[in-house]
Order: structure tokens, then C-alpha cells, then sequence
């Protein structure tokens, strides 16, 4: 039985963060005719992918799942489990943003199955909490952290960003240790990424912010991994720490290329090496659904050197490329054309090559892309 | 034969050549106003779009003049940049006489100067026109005075006109007829036509332009060319209207065009004679000198792939342009390329472009340079055209390079910048005469190395656009050259070697050594980059390791979407050049050019 993911994506927010170029939306139409189209779409999947394969993580990601109803999730959950085999232990994520969730209604999502939590702080001072347009404050963010933990969560994850305009080291480092003293097991540290289309790259073009330089960007990343390492926390992926067996299952599942099956509006699915799309627009993917039963927008069959590419794309981001498997899968071609380049590597400590697991080191994760653009 | 006349433009950049030509088309019926695509000499687009005409071509009119006769009037275009002076000496050969055309408010300028003595030298018939009359700042009692000294015409002598306007263009067509002289020559005697020019064909082949001076040529002769001795036939002959008109025969005193079946553009020697095969001429006319290249840069494609293809492409731009020479050669650092030689910077440029519009060539330039001359101790000369093929230092007795005469004319309350601007270009002051009290004309030496960047560029800043400029080649002169060479991470780059006067070589180096820094993308690693004479390195910079590149977030299952941000990544590391471990953009070649002194 293969092992895969499901994700459903939720795409109603209370507003946008000048960052953010997920697809999402402000109003709260069509929230239950989506949920209607999310269980059509879930169900018209199964027949093909439910008997061969066992789910082991679902994950709702947004957009701001946790404004849903605790009740619209657990439908969905129980929807879910009825239609494909889902594991006992899987792991169910919910992304949520302090200030949409009191302890009450955190403790109602735990109540429908959901035991991880994984909560967009993005920051512990409230300017820079205000430059992002988060809606909370330093208090909520950490009342949300305590609230989730005595509502029943115990697998905790947070989101910070680093690199923020006029964002010092010293403030960042504040902003790691106060997630650091609580009770969490899980942290992304994610540089701010200047996205098209977002306002806040408009806020660049037009010089309103001045976006902080590269090597000002590596020296927090740096100081991210020494900081986590040091309380604990071993970095898994270039933008994640975890303590030991709190690795996220569901976006594992992404990294080390398995397969998963994706609901709802811009859902990305990758199934036996073909991966597809959904619409965007919330109209459009509930049409989709009500008049074909599928929303994909598009698709694409994964030729054999692009399986290659992405497997190593991914593998290098994350815990490394287990050479065993890799050759089996590919052959040891390309690997031997590549050892020199590795070794070379290796000599500049980017990358550690130890039984049989080529890794990149905390230098090595700062210049990934680099390194695959030489390689790939 | 009394009833032609063979005539050239002669003008300025914009004073208006192009727009006297089309006006003389229209007003003879050669073309209806609707064919007159604005400039219907220039038909290359690029030279519509930079109004410079750069191939010269001919057209044929038929006048009917005042005094009842019906005259023949070919009029041989000539280009106007100094860069293709010597394709006015070609179409000056073919010519009795040359309009001199000289913009109103801009007055007599460093070209009308030097093609106007070009002219004389020919022995041409002189029709000075003022053009532009028309416009308020026109100052034409000024100018009169200027054209008068210049020339030693008698005031009445020149033609007031305006071209857009359509002023003065009978009195233009009647001077035309009367002043300049009919052609010369014997239909009878043996056939001599000069080739002033030629165009490649895809179907037809080699097509030369001709001027007859003697005897008669008929469709199906047997010919020869001079230069080749080998019996051809006149496959078609004819003259030159909006296009071409075939005729039976040509005869002497005329101008037409000869297809012989030649598929080799360059057996086709432009100066070179035609004559028949039997009972021929026994002496070509005389021929004009041979073009040379005057500046040098490698090309090299910026794909290694497209080599092939970069060669089959200049095969055939050279088939239209003879000037362009080249020859392969190999790049450390940008791999298979060609050595191409070109009359000038404007040249180059615009093969480099017609490469890229009309070719679709993506190639990178190498630093352009002249010829020089090195000496080594054993007293032999080694051309270098070429600063990678230099020799060491320790072999080179002495090097020579080119030395033009240039002539500079500007408002006179500019020659202070001009003293200066010479001064920083190694000019060797010669002389200052004064066209009119306003106007001066200044002559200097210079290295041809000091004008081929951005001579022309700093004196257009220096006198506010005011200043023209013209040069002509004088010879080889003793320098103090060194080659300055660019090294990254110790290992020189030779597609960035230069050769500079001593005395510059310290700030040269100093300059693209900041240059570089700010236009090599920080690597894995740390780069130095350092100008180095011989073994001593008098410059340097350092481009910092890049510490950190990736992306932050791997979205939510979109894998394609990073994936082509990966390829699209790799694309832009594939226009690089590599040397060593070093990944140059294409732009750092050309960096040396930008360099402001």
C-alpha cells in the first residue's frame, strides 16, 4: 500500500496580508456551497484512489481554515475517512491564525480529530505584526500558543518570518526565543519572500520599503539554525525545525516525493506521476465541480528527467537524497556524473555524504538553489 | 551620351540627402507621390530607422528640361558617415557631378568638409545647395558665406531650397542639366565599365553596378572582369529606375546594373573593370583603393551551439557588405568565434544588429580594437589585431599603431572643450581655421584606438551637439603600449584583454576592475578580479561569496511552480560564459566600453 497525503485547501480569509499571494478570499459567501463541492470533488476521487493506497496526514491549509466552523472541518474529516482509508494515526494539520480562535473553539477542533496545530504568528513585535496587516498582537499570538496546548494539542507548530524590512538581529533573535519558552515542537522560519502581485511588492517598486540585503538575510538565517539547533530543534527542511519525531508527516510526504491528493480551490494533486491543478477562483471551482465533478485547471505528466529533477530539487530542500533509493529509482547514471561536483561540495563543508545519505549542511541549505542550478 | 548627366549627393548626416533624393524622384515621375515611401534610397530598415544610408545604390530619371530636351539623370546615392567614406569614393568615381547639400541652420559641418574635398579630388562638377530654407532658424546670408569661402563659388552660384517644402527643386533639376558636364567617352571604342558597387542576390546572384566610360555592352556579350580571368556571359543587363529595367544595351556615359551569373558576391570586385572577352580593353580603368578594416572585435555566439550557424550567417551579411571581413578564431574564455574586422565603431554596430534583427544571431562582442603593429627584438612585425595575440613583454621591442588626421568643426565658443577632450584622447593639436567668424575647424592627430569608443559620444556632450567630426587614416606611429590583462580567481580572461597607452593603463585597469565587481553576480565562492601588466598586477576587486539563495517556501504542493523557477534559473546561468569556475554575464565583455573615462 502506498503512502499519501490529503490536503484540502480553505480559501476564506478576514482580510489579505500585504505578503500573501495565496489564493484567498474576504468574504464569507459561499461557504457552505463550498463545502458541498469539496465533498463532491472528495468523493468523485475515491474510486480511483482508495483502494490502493493508505492516507497517512490530512491538512488544511489556506487561506484561514480556522475561521471555518469546527463542525464545517470535522464534516470534511469524517467525509474524508469515509471515502478513502485513512490511518488511525494520521496526523490532521489545521492552519490557524491567532485572533480567529479562542480556547473554546480550539477546544472544539481538537474534539474533531484534528491533533496538529500550526499557528501563523509570523512575529512577536507588534510594529512588525503591524507592517504585515496581521490582525494580532505579541499577547494574542502567545495566548493562542498556551490556549492550543490546554485545549488538548500537544503537536504545536508556528510560523515566523525573518528578514523583514529594517528587521535587526537582535529583534529576530527576540522573536525566536519568545517562541523558543512555549510549548511548541514544531517552528518554520520562513525568509520574506517578495511575491508578484502582492501589495507588498508594490510598496517596493514604488521605494515605500527598502528590502534588506542578501547577506544581512543569510546572517539570520544563519543565526536561525544555530538558535534552533541549540534548544533542540534539528532543521529538516532549509524552512523547518522540529524536535525529534515532530517532523511534519504531511509535507514529509511533498519533500521525499510521494504521492497526495489535493481538494478545493489551487489545489495542487501528484498522483502516480501526474500532477494537476484546481481553479482558483472559488466561483469557478464550485461551477467545475457541479458541472464536471473535477475543477482541475490543469495538468502535467512528469517526464522522466523532470521526475529526476524534482526528486533532487526536493530531496536537497529537505533530509537529503538517500543514494540506495535514489539509484533505484534512476539508476546511478546521473549520480556518477555528478560525485566529482558533490565531493567538490563537500570539500567547502556545503554538503555532508554519510552512509549513504548525501545532505546539505546549514551553509549547504543557504545556497540550495544555487547548487541545483549546477547540478539539475 | 550629351544628354546624360551622372550625379552624387554629397550632405551632412540629416542635412538632408535622403529628402533632396526623393523630392528629385517625385518631381521627374520616377516615383508617384504614393510609392514615395518616405527615403526611397534607404531600404534596409535600419538605416530607415537611424537615417543614415549605408549601401549606395543608383536610380535613373528622365527629365524634360527647359530647353526642350529630354535628359537622362542617374543619380548615385553616397553614404553619409564617415565610417563609409570610402563608398563615396566609389560612387564619386561613377559621377560628373556632386550636389553639395548644407542645412540652413546648421552650416557647413566636418563631413560636407572632407566629402566635399573627396569631390574635387574626383574632379566633380560643384552645386552648392542650401537646404531647409524654410525653417525659422534658417540663416542663409551666414551660410552663403560659409559655402563661398569654402569652396571659392561666387554667391549666385548656390541654390536656395527646401526639400519639404518643395522649394527650389526646378531650379535644382535645371542647374543639374546645365552646370554639370555630360559624360565623356567612346560607344565605339572598347568596353570599359567600372563596378562601383554590387548586391548578392538570392536568385539572381552577384548583380554589379556599373559605369560605363567606353564602349557598348549588350545583353549575351562575352565579358571578363579584370580581376578574374575568365570569359562570362551578360546574362542581363539594364538600368536602375525604383527598380530594375532591363535593357538590350548599355552604352557608355551610363549607369546600370549587370547580372553574369556570378553566385560569389566577392568574385565580384567592387573598383574592378569590365570589358568584353574579345577585342576587350587592355587597361582596367583605374580602381580605388582597397577597403580596409580599421576596427577589430571578436563575435562570438553567445550559445557555443550556434557557432555553425553564426558562420553561415556572416557567409551571407557578407555577400551585401563587403567591408565586413572575418575570420575564426578561439576564445578561452567565449570558445569558437571570428576575428571580424569593420570600417568603423557605427559599422560594427550595425552588423552586429542586422546579425541580430535580420539573422536573429545572439552574439557577444568582444572589446573592439585596432591594428597594431609590434616590433619584437629581432626586428621583425607582427600584426595584432588581436590584444590575446599579443606578445610578452619581454619580446617587444616596440609596437606601433594607427594615427588618423580628424578634423572637428563646432561653434567657436566650444574649441576650449574640444583642446581638453583631445588632450584626454592623446590628440596632437594641429591647426584651428575659422569657417566664419562663429565657426571653427580644428584639426588634430589622434590614435584611431582613442576614437573608436566614445570619441564621438564625448564630443556630441562636450559642445552640446554642436560639433561634427570627420577623420581619415595617416599612418602607423610609435606608442607606448602595454597589454592590460583581466584575470579572475589568477586566470586571465582573454576575451578582456586590452591594449592601452602606459599612461592610462593604472586608471583603466582601476576602472573595469570596479566595473566587474558590479557586474559579476556574486558565486559560491569569492572572485578576484585584477588587471594585471605582464605579471604585475596593478588593480584589483573582489567579488564577495554569495552567502544565500533559496527559496524560502516550497508552496503547498506546487512543485511545478518551483521547479520552473528552477529551469527558468538555469536558463540564465546557461547565458553565461564560463571560464574557469567563473560564470561571466555577457555584458562584463562589453563592460569596457561603458567605462567612462
Amino acid at each position: 500500500m502506498k503512502e499519501s497525503a490529503l490536503y484540502v485547501h480553505i480559501p476564506f480569509c478576514d482580510h489579505k496580508c500585504i505578503y500573501c499571494d495565496f489564493y484567498s478570499i474576504i468574504t464569507s459567501d459561499n461557504i457552505k456551497p463550498f463545502l458541498n463541492s469539496v465533498k463532491k470533488e472528495i468523493k468523485n476521487y475515491s474510486s480511483a484512489y482508495s483502494s490502493d493506497r493508505i492516507f497517512t496526514s490530512i491538512y488544511f491549509g489556506g487561506g484561514t481554515p480556522s475561521l471555518m466552523e469546527p463542525g464545517y472541518l470535522e464534516e470534511i474529516i469524517f467525509f474524508l475517512k469515509e471515502n478513502y482509508h485513512v490511518s488511525d494515526e494520521a496526523e490532521i494539520t489545521m492552519e490557524t491564525n491567532p485572533g480567529t480562535v479562542n480556547k473554546e473553539k480550539l477546544k472544539s477542533f481538537r474534539g474533531s480529530g484534528i491533533n496538529r496545530i500550526s499557528i501563523g504568528i509570523q512575529s512577536f513585535h507588534d510594529d512588525e505584526l503591524k507592517f504585515l496587516t496581521r490582525i494580532h498582537d505579541k499577547n494574542t499570538a502567545i495566548e493562542t500558543v498556551h490556549n492550543a496546548k490546554q485545549a488538548g494539542f500537544e503537536n504545536i507548530s508556528v510560523d515566523l518570518i525573518f528578514n523583514l524590512p529594517g528587521q535587526t538581529k537582535q529583534k529576530w533573535k527576540n522573536n525566536l526565543e519568545t517562541a523558543a519558552q512555549l510549548p511548541i515542537k514544531h517552528l518554520s522560519a520562513y525568509s520574506l519572500i517578495l511575491e508578484r502581485g502582492t501589495i507588498l511588492n508594490k510598496m517596493v517598486l514604488d521605494k515605500k520599503v527598502i528590502m534588506q540585503d542578501d547577506d544581512h538575510d543569510a546572517d539570520l538565517y544563519e543565526m536561525t539554525i544555530d538558535f534552533m539547533e541549540a534548544n533542540g530543534f534539528h532543521q529538516y527542511e532549509v524552512s523547518n525545525f522540529a524536535l525529534p519525531g515532530y517532523e511534519c508527516l504531511h509535507n514529509n510526504t511533498y519533500w521525499s516525493y510521494r504521492d497526495y491528493l489535493s481538494f478545493g480551490t489551487s489545489a495542487h494533486s501528484f498522483v502516480d506521476g501526474k500532477r494537476w491543478w484546481n481553479f482558483s477562483s472559488l466561483k469557478r471551482y464550485i461551477s467545475e465541480i457541479e458541472s464536471n465533478g473535477s475543477a482541475a485547471a490543469g495538468y502535467e505528466v512528469i517526464s522522466e528527467e523532470q521526475k529526476l529533477n524534482e526528486y533532487v530539487m526536493l530531496a536537497l530542500r529537505s533530509s537529503g537524497v538517500r543514494l540506495e533509493e535514489f539509484k533505484n529509482m534512476f539508476g546511478d547514471n546521473w549520480i556518477n556524473k555528478k560525485y566529482d561536483y558533490f565531493v567538490a561540495l563537500k570539500e567547502r563543508n556545503l554538503v555532508s555524504i554519510e552512509n549513504n545519505l548525501l545532505r546539505l549542511t546549514k551553509s549547504g541549505y543557504a545556497l540550495c538553489d544555487e547548487i541545483l542550478k549546477d547540478i539539475l | 551620351m550629351l544628354k546624360i548627366r551622372n550625379f552624387c549627393i554629397i550632405a551632412h548626416i540629416d542635412h538632408g540627402k535622403s529628402t533632396i533624393a526623393d523630392c528629385l524622384l517625385e518631381k521627374t515621375g520616377t516615383v508617384s507621390q504614393r510609392e514615395a515611401k518616405s527615403q526611397v534610397l534607404d531600404d534596409l530598415d535600419l538605416e530607415r530607422e537611424r537615417g543614415i544610408t549605408i549601401k549606395s545604390h543608383a536610380i535613373q530619371m528622365k527629365y524634360s528640361a527647359k530647353d526642350g530636351e529630354s535628359y537622362i539623370l542617374n543619380l548615385i546615392d553616397t553614404p553619409g558617415h564617415v565610417d563609409f567614406s570610402y563608398e563615396v569614393s566609389r560612387s564619386l568615381a561613377a559621377c560628373e557631378g556632386a550636389l553639395l547639400v548644407v542645412d540652413a541652420s546648421q552650416g557647413v559641418e566636418a563631413q560636407t568638409i572632407s566629402n566635399l574635398y573627396m569631390a574635387i579630388d574626383a574632379g566633380l562638377e560643384i552645386i552648392p545647395v542650401i537646404n531647409k530654407i524654410d525653417l525659422p532658424s534658417a540663416e542663409i546670408n551666414k551660410i552663403k558665406g560659409q559655402i563661398t569661402d569654402l569652396i571659392g563659388c561666387d554667391e549666385n552660384e548656390i541654390l536656395l531650397v527646401s526639400a519639404k517644402a518643395k522649394i527650389g527643386i526646378d531650379e535644382l533639376l535645371e542647374a543639374i542639366v546645365k552646370r554639370i558636364p555630360p559624360p565623356k567617352g567612346n560607344p565605339e571604342a572598347p568596353l570599359q565599365a567600372l563596378i562601383f558597387d554590387s548586391v548578392f542576390d538570392s536568385y539572381r546572384g552577384a548583380i554589379a553596378f556599373i559605369r560605363l566610360f567606353n564602349g557598348t555592352l549588350k545583353t549575351n556579350d562575352k565579358i571578363k572582369y579584370f580581376a578574374i580571368d575568365k570569359e562570362i556571359e551578360a546574362e542581363e543587363i539594364g538600368t536602375l529606375g525604383l527598380r530594375k529595367i532591363k535593357t538590350d544595351e548599355l552604352s557608355a556615359g551610363t549607369v546600370g546594373y549587370l547580372i553574369s551569373g556570378i553566385k560569389n558576391v566577392h568574385d565580384i570586385k567592387v573598383g574592378d573593370t569590365v570589358t568584353h572577352a574579345k577585342n576587350g580593353a587592355k587597361n582596367p580603368l583605374p580602381g580605388y583603393k582597397e577597403v580596409k578594416p580599421m576596427v577589430y572585435s571578436g563575435l562570438y555566439p553567445t550559445n557555443s551551439d550556434d557557432f555553425e550557424d553564426l558562420r553561415d550567417s556572416l557567409e551571407k551579411f557578407r555577400l551585401n557588405d563587403s567591408a565586413l571581413v572575418y575570420q575564426p578564431e578561439t576564445s578561452a574564455a567565449l570558445g569558437f568565434g571570428f576575428r571580424c574586422g569593420f570600417l568603423g565603431l557605427l559599422h560594427m554596430e550595425i552588423v552586429q544588429e542586422r546579425l541580430l534583427r535580420e539573422y536573429n544571431q545572439s552574439i557577444i562582442t568582444t572589446l573592439p580594437n585596432v591594428e597594431y603593429y609590434v616590433y619584437n627584438h629581432k626586428g621583425e612585425k607582427i600584426v595584432v589585431d588581436n590584444p590575446a595575440m599579443m606578445p610578452q613583454i619581454g619580446e617587444i621591442d616596440h609596437v606601433e599603431e594607427p594615427y588618423v588626421k580628424a578634423q572637428i568643426v563646432c561653434p567657436s565658443e566650444y574649441v576650449g572643450n574640444i583642446m581638453k577632450l583631445g588632450m584626454d584622447k592623446r590628440g596632437v593639436y594641429k591647426n584651428t581655421t575659422y569657417i566664419d567668424p562663429t565657426r571653427a575647424d580644428i584639426q588634430f592627430e589622434f590614435p584611431l584606438s582613442e576614437i573608436i569608443f566614445d570619441f564621438y559620444d564625448k564630443l556630441k556632450s562636450t559642445t552640446r551637439g554642436y560639433a561634427s567630426f570627420d577623420y581619415e587614416y595617416i599612418g602607423y606611429r610609435e606608442s607606448e603600449l602595454t597589454k592590460l590583462d583581466i584575470l579572475l580567481n589568477g586566470e586571465p580572461v582573454d576575451a578582456l584583454s586590452m591594449i592601452v597607452h602606459r599612461d592610462k593603463a593604472y586608471d583603466w585597469g582601476r576602472k573595469v576592475c570596479n566595473k566587474l565587481k558590479d557586474l559579476i553576480p556574486r558565486q559560491m565562492f569569492e572572485i578576484s578580479i585584477q588587471a594585471a601588466i605582464g605579471s604585475k598586477v596593478i588593480s584589483k576587486s573582489v567579488v564577495k561569496a554569495l552567502r544565500k539563495n533559496v527559496l524560502a517556501k516550497c508552496y503547498g504542493g506546487d512543485i511545478t511552480r518551483k521547479r520552473k523557477l528552477l529551469e527558468k534559473q538555469k536558463e540564465g546561468k546557461k547565458r553565461m560564459k564560463q571560464v574557469g569556475n567563473v560564470e561571466i554575464p555577457q555584458e562584463a565583455f562589453l563592460a569596457v566600453l561603458q567605462i567612462d573615462e
